[in-house]
């Protein structure tokens, strides 16, 4: 009795549908196949600052959704984990428009020397959505987005990476179980929220891809100094109103100082009175009660670093009886 | 093809399906099962554009989720820069982190949030930790349990913002109804294998943590706090900040008197002497011999204790070494005429009064000769406004051998003093001991026995 052997004509039917299977789930996460340019790898030549432009949509708004738009803020919100310096989106615009720059599709056409000028970065992003899709019907779910997103150094003109993908979420009847077609629709049918997620993942997986200088600025991270910090506060004082903090501190000149009470009152102003040496005050007032704050004084500089520093001899504590009636 | 069949089945059959479409949307609702937990501070509102916050590295239970914990910050990042405040980018605040030697995310919820404030520049920091990250296969099932722990600390006052704690947990397997048969046997392996899976868990799971933090004035009343929570480390070093003013407060109080009453204590010749050691310090400190520059710094508590306060605060751990009151105890009031009595003198208030002696060095030990004269010199080591402060740090001398003793003087102030002496540089030997021995900051002080 020989065995009898399956032969591949048997194996075929099954195989089939096993690779269709996995080719359909893995076209779901697919990876972004980013283009770097020589340029780029040249660790000297890399953008410090960046900021990334209104993306534009090829086909018209799908209603009361901009999917463009959309995708700018997720892509922002993941690319800024990386080490670039990058420009809010809001500087980004009110810059733009100040400048009489509103229309995004104009704003791509313009030379790299007008928008360094405009913008002062090193390096903008470029997007645009060339198609996005979101239906839901039947057992058939899917939202996608099909965009070109490039980087352009603003400094020599050189596009340093770019790349053409489309992120889709798909839910139909290759889905592996009813459950999950029924919870996919569900999802698909919340239209913003669908192409949030398309975004996100379209973002997450570029970010894969765009190399991070993370490391090359560790060396230079410093944050403003402050030597010292001082008060007129006492551990026995109790403050009353009409009653003023005054506030001294040394670090670093020719930066934005400030102190705060706590997390009680925060930012308040401190004159840079000689290079280098910062005062303030703040009054109490009647309707104030500081229970046991500290007083932090901080500087910023233009990059936006802050240095802190704790005054710990001494901390803000409101008399109460002062205000209590009889 | 279940679906399908559904719709071409006649109306009554529906009675039967019934059941069934109850089974689909049970699993609907538990396939994914989420259980979250936050709650969030009313001053997460007063958090704007101005005020900055760190997201610290992940802590990990194991190595093997280093991985999920980079995916995990990032996503949060991504979500918490949908807030009002400010995000301080990843690259610096972990290069700070390293200039700093902080390389241990299992460390930080030991290390104070005020640190972190002076460290990063911030203004609240973002604790978290993974609790857990599962992955299970059995045949036809699989499973994936995420858990995450999470709190957002204000750096300023050590409140916490922000605690949240979330398990998110999902399945594949024939409880979700598989569409072939290849599915149910593939769809369980894809499920546990694919990043894919993982990232889009960790996407929604992040929604839901951070709902409230992006908009905490949607907030609930029950996911608020009911009163300030304030983190255990902050706690603790406040408390010591506040002990440390307590206790400032009195030194200062206490050698703002001292400091009348010396030239009462200091008679004669010393206190004439002491302050020309002062003037010459102030031309040339350096041409000052090592004992001179002893006298001067033994001359007045002021100066030492309040460097001694200010280099715990530097440390901001142990606390000074003058002892600390184990409960508030009054002070006994002197009888009138012994106030009248001991205007320039100090009154005792302990019993066994005990005459000056001398110091005899015999070998390494020092031991104490008796004199009768009724001027001495004594070793004054501290000086409070509360007995029971002067009567610890006496009590803990006295222990140590040494014939330590409290006084009050006319001001109402407690000393505590160390020795009887006829002559000064025995006084000045014995503080100078005490000084290198117990740490602790003295000056010679001449007095007559009451």
């Amino acid at each position: 009795m020989g065995r009898r052997i399956v032969g591949p004509s048997r194996i075929f039917p099954f195989l089939t549908p096993c690779i269709a299977y996995f080719c359909i789930l893995l076209a779901g996460c697919g990876t972004v196949d980013l283009e770097i340019r020589q340029g780029y790898t040249n660790s000297n030549m890399q953008p410090r600052s960046v900021a990334i432009l209104p993306f534009t949509l090829e086909e018209p708004d799908p209603e009361e959704v901009s999917p463009h738009e959309l995708f700018r803020t997720c892509f922002y919100n993941y690319f800024s984990y990386l080490g670039y310096v990058d420009l809010p989106l809001k500087t980004v615009d009110q810059k733009l428009s100040r400048a009489g720059l509103t229309d995004s599709n104009k704003i791509l056409e313009l030379s790299p020397e007008k928008l360094r000028r405009i913008l002062g970065v090193d390096a903008v992003i470029r997007g645009r959505v060339l198609a996005a899709n979101n239906f839901t019907g039947g057992i058939h779910a899917e939202t996608s987005i099909h965009a070109k997103i490039d980087m352009l150094d603003l400094r020599t003109g050189d596009i340093l990476w770019e790349t053409e993908h489309k992120e889709m979420i798909y839910s139909g009847i290759l889905s592996p179980t009813i459950v999950d077609i029924i919870r996919d629709q569900m999802e698909n049918v919340k239209v913003h929220q669908a192409y949030f997620k398309t975004a996100e993942i379209f973002s997450v997986n570029m970010m894969k891809e765009i190399p991070d200088p993370a490391d090359s600025w560790n060396e230079e991270i410093r944050l403003p100094e402050i030597t010292y910090i001082e008060t007129n506060l006492k551990p026995d004082l109790k403050l009353k109103p009409s009653d003023r903090i005054y506030v001294s501190l040394k670090g670093d000149p020719g930066l934005t100082g400030y102190f705060d009470i706590g997390s009680w009152k925060s930012n308040i102003p401190l004159k840079e009175t000689v290079p280098g040496l910062y005062t303030g005050s703040y009054t109490i007032k009647a309707s104030d009660k500081v229970t046991s704050s500290l007083i932090i004084g901080s500087l910023k500089s233009k990059n936006g670093l802050i240095g802190k520093k704790f005054y710990k001899n001494g901390m803000a504590q409101f008399d109460s009886s002062s205000t209590n009636g009889p | 093809m279940i679906l399908m069949t559904l719709t071409t089945k006649n109306i009554s059959a529906l009675a039967w399906y019934r059941p069934l479409g109850m089974f689909l949307f049970a699993i609907l609702i538990s396939g994914c099962a989420s259980d979250l937990q936050t709650k969030v501070a009313g001053n997460l509102n007063s958090l704007s554009e101005d005020q900055t916050v760190a997201i610290l590295p992940i802590e990990t239970s194991h190595l093997g989720q280093k991985e999920m914990a980079d995916m995990f910050r990032h996503g949060l990042y991504a979500n918490l820069k949908q807030s009002k405040f400010n995000l301080l980018e990843k690259y610096i605040v972990d290069g700070l982190l390293k200039q700093n030697n902080l390389n241990d995310p299992a460390s930080f919820l030991t290390i104070n949030p005020m640190q972190f404030g002076e460290i990063l520049g911030v203004d609240a920091v973002v604790f978290s930790r993974i609790n857990k990250v599962e992955r299970t296969y059995f045949i036809l099932h699989s499973s994936i349990e995420l858990s995450i722990s999470i709190q957002m600390v204000d750096t300023r006052t050590g409140e916490i913002l922000w605690r949240a704690e979330q398990t998110e947990h999902d399945f594949s397997g024939i409880g979700k109804i598989p569409t072939g048969i290849f599915t149910a046997l593939l769809a369980p392996i894809q499920f546990v294998t694919n990043k894919f899976n993982l990232r889009k868990m960790t996407a929604k799971m992040l929604d839901k943590l951070t709902a409230l933090v992006k908009k905490p004035e949607n907030a609930e009343t029950n996911s608020k706090f009911e009163n300030p929570v304030i983190a255990k480390k902050a706690t603790i070093d406040l408390k010591k900040i506040e002990e440390l003013q307590q206790l400032k407060a009195e030194w200062t109080q206490a050698l703002a008197l001292d400091k009348e009453m010396e030239p009462e204590v200091l008679q004669d010749g010393t206190h004439q002497e002491a302050e020309k050691e002062t003037r010459a310090l102030k031309n040339d400190p350096s041409s000052l011999a090592p004992q001179a520059m002893d006298k001067i710094q033994n001359e007045g508590p002021l100066r030492s204790g309040v460097r001694k306060v200010l280099d715990v605060e530097g440390e901001l751990a142990p606390l000074p070494t003058v002892p600390q009151p184990k409960g508030q105890e009054a002070g006994t009031p002197a009888p009138l005429n012994m106030w009248k009595a001991t205007l320039t003198t100090p009154t005792h208030i302990e019993d066994g009064e005990k005459q000056p002696r001398e110091l005899v060095k015999s070998g390494k030990n020092i031991k104490y000769a008796p004199t009768r004269s009724a001027a001495f010199y004594t070793v004054q080591v501290g000086a409070y406004k509360t007995k029971a402060y002067a009567q610890n740090l006496s009590n803990k001398l006295v222990k140590k051998g040494y014939n330590a003793f409290v006084t009050r003087n006319n001001k109402q102030i407690y000393r505590v003093q160390v020795e009887k002496f006829k002559n000064k540089e025995d006084a000045l030997k014995l503080a100078e001991l005490i000084r290198k021995k117990e740490k602790l900051k003295n000056f010679v002080a001449r007095a007559t026995a009451g």
